[in-house]
């Protein structure tokens, strides 16, 4: 059998960050308990060797009492005991904790090493830690590290083949209790400290009402700080490059193609009054890098940027905390908080994470919810292009539309589906102030994430659209659907043709409604249901995935349902 | 010394860990975060009034729903 390295400890003490300094890969660390959903597998080269690195989800003990804990305990028994290395990753500010990880590491016989994470937190902290005489309790290596600066980690390298075995005998959980408080006894030294600020907002944070006023405070500021630094980026940045730069290029490539033939109608568009228009011209050159990069992109940046924060500096578990009582109404817990704020960003990943929830009624409910009723990044940044020119009011219905969606399909879903919903239980972090480049790299990460699975999915829907709208073959579906679409919903039978195109890309699709010149209440049907309606093929693929094939055709014909629901009632209600 | 639940405790206080009147592997799970028979606690907040419980137990905050912290028995002074 060949060598592999485990890498094990409580959730949320810095696997993730270890992980990526041993292996050079890039992996998604936050600071709250169960990022790692997928299981990350690289190589560290040690001497002449490539030795397999696997970063187990994060675990307080090795009896597996959630399925995230069931994972990493069943990876760790798939290799033979005598060809692992376990580098067991602790928590420095709170050894105690950590330490039964350890005690029934070493009891079931595994090859340890002791990674001392957070080090210089804990000394910050006034928690001072003897690894000397750690190691000759253990009778195993201890390496204090800073995973974050990358202090220690060069030393944890040279010293992992010094990973040792340690029987000892098998201890009930009060032995072991017992026994670590003899450790921490002669091992650790606790400084008398004040409480610093940082302590008293941490603990002003999960209080009722302090709590609320804190979080609508972060909410309001987060959502000013996206609109503000998105305006900025286009006013400043895209759009003088596409309107002072990009169009008299295009305006050149106009003139060679004599406004005429298949290739003109492909890259160009249309022209709105003898020129080309950025938003409803509709062109692979045109409309499409115009939507993405200058529509969308702006927004994605100052979104990821804010999120990235909050979820680094470890607010959102405390936002958990507060919201724990109105998700458990919708058939969840607070925790369902994390998924549901991802999907702001995109559904993809916030599905994905869906997985942290325990039961498959929650994941049903979250992946549902999610995909209904959040509405993503880019599908945020048109609605708010296209309806913020009529009024502010429009923009708000939409928002207050997919939230009344959201509370009372939830609360259906609670009272409907069998299975179980499990309690809160979750360990909080405590603030941490990221280094500015694990802010930026984590921004760089996402937004690359974004850009290799939107360009190429824009480019080829706009071009695909542009030849079925050439070739006149959206008339004969249309055709068909122009009654029930003009009757009950009052769209004209062009907006089909947008939101059939809502299953590639919702961007494009709310982008395809610009040229068709519709009233605002049309436009706000029409939104609200490319919002809800069935989800993009990314979401599709991933709903399917993580639900099965099943509950995903459960889900979508719940969206589709829904959503025509929804039209008819707001056509039938809506005066204008 | 007087018994009481966990979501009866008022907030700021301390106590230490009588039971855990749940099933077995409620009591595994807490036992492994750092909450056992024995064990003393300091209850922070308490959101809403079937909302989840704050507590201190050594150095991690831990945030338990209302139906977990109801079953945890606390022995106050």
């Amino acid at each position: 059998m060949k060598m592999k390295i485990y890498l094990i400890g409580n959730p949320n003490v810095g696997k993730s960050v270890i992980f990526s300094r041993l292996t050079g890969l890039q992996v998604m660390s936050s600071n709250y308990p169960g990022t790692t959903v997928e299981i990350s597998r690289g190589y560290l080269k040690l001497g002449n060797d490539r030795i397999e690195v696997v970063d187990l989800p994060g675990t307080y003990s090795l009896e597996s009492t959630s399925p995230a804990e069931e994972v990493a305990v069943s990876l760790l028994k798939e290799n033979p005991k005598n060809d692992s290395i376990v580098i067991n990753i602790i928590d420095a500010t709170n050894l105690e904790r950590n330490l039964l990880l350890t005690l029934q590491l070493l009891e079931s016989g595994f090859r340890v090493i002791i990674c001392l994470n957070m080090i210089d937190d804990a000394v910050h902290r006034g928690v001072h830690i003897d690894t000397a005489k750690l190691e000759e309790i253990f009778h195993i290596p201890v390496v204090p590290t800073c995973a974050i600066t990358g202090t220690g980690v060069k030393v944890l390298i040279a010293r992992i083949q010094e990973a040792a075995f340690s029987p000892r005998s098998n201890l009930s959980h009060e032995e072991r209790w017992q026994e670590i408080g003899r450790i921490i006894e002669t091992v650790q030294h606790l400084e008398h400290r004040h409480h610093s600020l940082r302590e008293m907002v941490e603990d002003a944070s999960v209080r009722p009402f302090s709590g609320l006023l804190i979080a609508s405070g972060v909410i309001y500021s987060s959502f000013k700080i996206v609109r503000f630094t998105g305006e900025f980026i286009i006013n400043k940045i895209t759009d003088p490059f596409f309107f002072n730069l990009y169009q008299p290029f295009l305006e050149k490539l106009t003139v060679s193609l004599k406004e005429e033939g298949f290739l003109f109608h492909l890259l160009i568009g249309d022209l709105i009054h003898g020129k080309i228009d950025f938003k409803q011209s509709l062109g692979v050159l045109t409309t499409a890098p115009y939507i993405e990069f200058g529509m969308v992109l702006p927004y994605v940046i100052s979104f990821y940027f804010i999120l990235s924060l909050l979820e680094d500096i470890g607010y959102l578990p405390r936002l958990a905390i507060l919201l724990d009582n109105l998700l458990h109404r919708l058939g969840l817990h607070g925790f369902a908080v994390i998924p549901l704020l991802l999907g702001f960003g995109c559904n993809v990943p916030g599905i994905l994470a869906t997985r942290v929830l325990e039961s498959k009624r929650e994941r049903f409910i979250a992946a549902t919810l999610i995909s209904i009723g959040v509405p993503c990044v880019p599908l945020q940044a048109m609605i708010f292009g296209l309806l913020g020119s009529f009024s502010g009011f429009y923009v708000g219905g939409v928002y207050l539309v997919l939230f009344l969606v959201v509370i009372i399909l939830g609360m259906i879903l609670n009272r409907m589906l069998s299975g179980y919903s499990p309690e809160f239980l979750m360990e909080i972090p405590s603030y941490r102030f990221p280094p500015v480049q694990m802010i930026a790299r984590k921004l760089y990460f996402r937004i690359k994430g974004f850009l290799i699975e939107a360009v190429p999915v824009v480019l080829i829907g706009v071009a695909a659209v542009n030849i079925l709208l050439y070739l006149r073959l959206f008339d004969f579906i249309t055709g068909i659907f122009a009654p029930v679409f003009s009757g009950v919903l009052g769209l004209p039978q062009e907006s089909m043709v947008a939101l059939l195109i809502g299953f590639i890309r919702k961007d494009v699709a709310v982008g395809m409604l610009m040229p068709l010149g519709l009233t605002a209440k049309q436009l706000f049907i029409s939104t609200t249901l490319l919002a809800m309606s069935f989800p993009c093929v990314a979401t599709f693929i991933i709903l399917w995935k993580e639900l099965g094939f099943k509950d995903m055709i459960k889900s979508t014909l719940l969206m589709i349902f829904i959503s025509f629901m929804i039209g008819a009632g707001l056509n039938f209600l809506m005066i204008g | 010394m007087k018994k009481i639940s966990l979501t009866h405790m008022k907030p700021n206080h301390k106590g230490a860990v009588l039971e855990i009147a749940g099933c077995l592997s409620l009591e595994n799970k807490l036992a492994s975060m750092g909450i056992y028979k024995g064990k003393d606690i300091i209850k922070l907040s308490h959101i809403g009034l079937q909302g989840p419980v704050v507590i201190k137990s050594g150095r991690s905050i831990i945030a338990l729903g209302h139906g977990i912290a109801a079953k945890i028995i606390i022995g106050i002074e």
